[in-house]
């Protein structure tokens, strides 16, 4: 009689540790799913500060844009935290003249976005404009530089 | 270490290899073709710092960044 009472005591005990840890387990995927995103953007970042040239980093953190040179035109561009429309050709006094779009074929966060963007322009300039779609730059979005340094400041 | 990095939609995946044993340099360089095969451009940084693309693997390389396919956006 008590060895049954024990058995079914354990087995019930048994069923119940079994639940909380698939509860557990599911709070885990749960929680990880809820924060993967912000940890692949802030990863982007990382990856991206550490191929930015000093200059280039002192600009993003102070801007949240940096600028570039085409490796052989010579042009300055600028490219804006995002993963589209982000890319402005400026000129001598610092004005765009013309936005540009390209981006990797594939879904990457912004910090990966930019880095791809910068190497293109400065190691294979033209095939990067070949590829590219031109884009009327509109004033507000080339100088609201304040909302881009938001997205940065949140990423970390 | 040497390391190959691999943008994706995670960020970025790592891979490190020690570039004086000889079988894990023949699967960084086996890695290195496939991503390339399938349209991935690599990149690394000169002596000064600067990207350089690269077509092919280059064993001393101590840093190679794979990104994938550009494409008007």
């Amino acid at each position: 009689m008590v060895r049954q009472l024990t058995e079914i005591g354990n087995n019930y005990l048994r069923r119940c540790h079994a639940q909380v840890v698939r509860c557990g387990q599911a709070f885990r995927d749960w929680f990880q799913e809820l924060r993967s995103p912000l940890v692949s953007q802030t990863r982007g970042v990382k990856l991206l500060r550490e191929w930015l040239s000093p200059e280039q980093l002192t600009q993003y953190d102070a801007t949240g844009y940096f600028h570039v040179i085409g490796s052989e035109s010579g042009k300055r561009y600028r490219i804006c935290h995002g993963t589209a429309m982000n890319i402005y050709e400026i000129d001598l006094a610092g004005n765009p003249r013309n936005g540009l779009c390209f981006v990797p074929n594939a879904p990457l966060v912004a910090g990966d976005v930019m880095l791809a963007q910068k190497i293109a322009l400065e190691t294979d300039e033209r095939g990067a404009l070949v590829v590219a779609k031109k884009f009327s730059p509109s004033a507000s979005a080339f100088a609201n530089t304040a909302l881009a340094r938001q997205r940065v400041n949140r990423i970390g | 270490m040497a390391t190959q990095i691999i943008m994706d939609r995670t960020g970025d995946t790592r891979h490190y290899f020690d570039a004086k044993d000889p079988q894990a340099l023949l699967k960084a360089e086996e890695r290195f073709k496939e991503l390339t095969l399938v349209g991935f451009t690599a990149a690394v940084r000169t002596s000064s710092g600067e990207a350089a693309l690269t077509r092919r693997f280059d064993p001393t390389a101590e840093e190679t960044l794979f990104f994938p396919r550009l494409v008007g956006g």
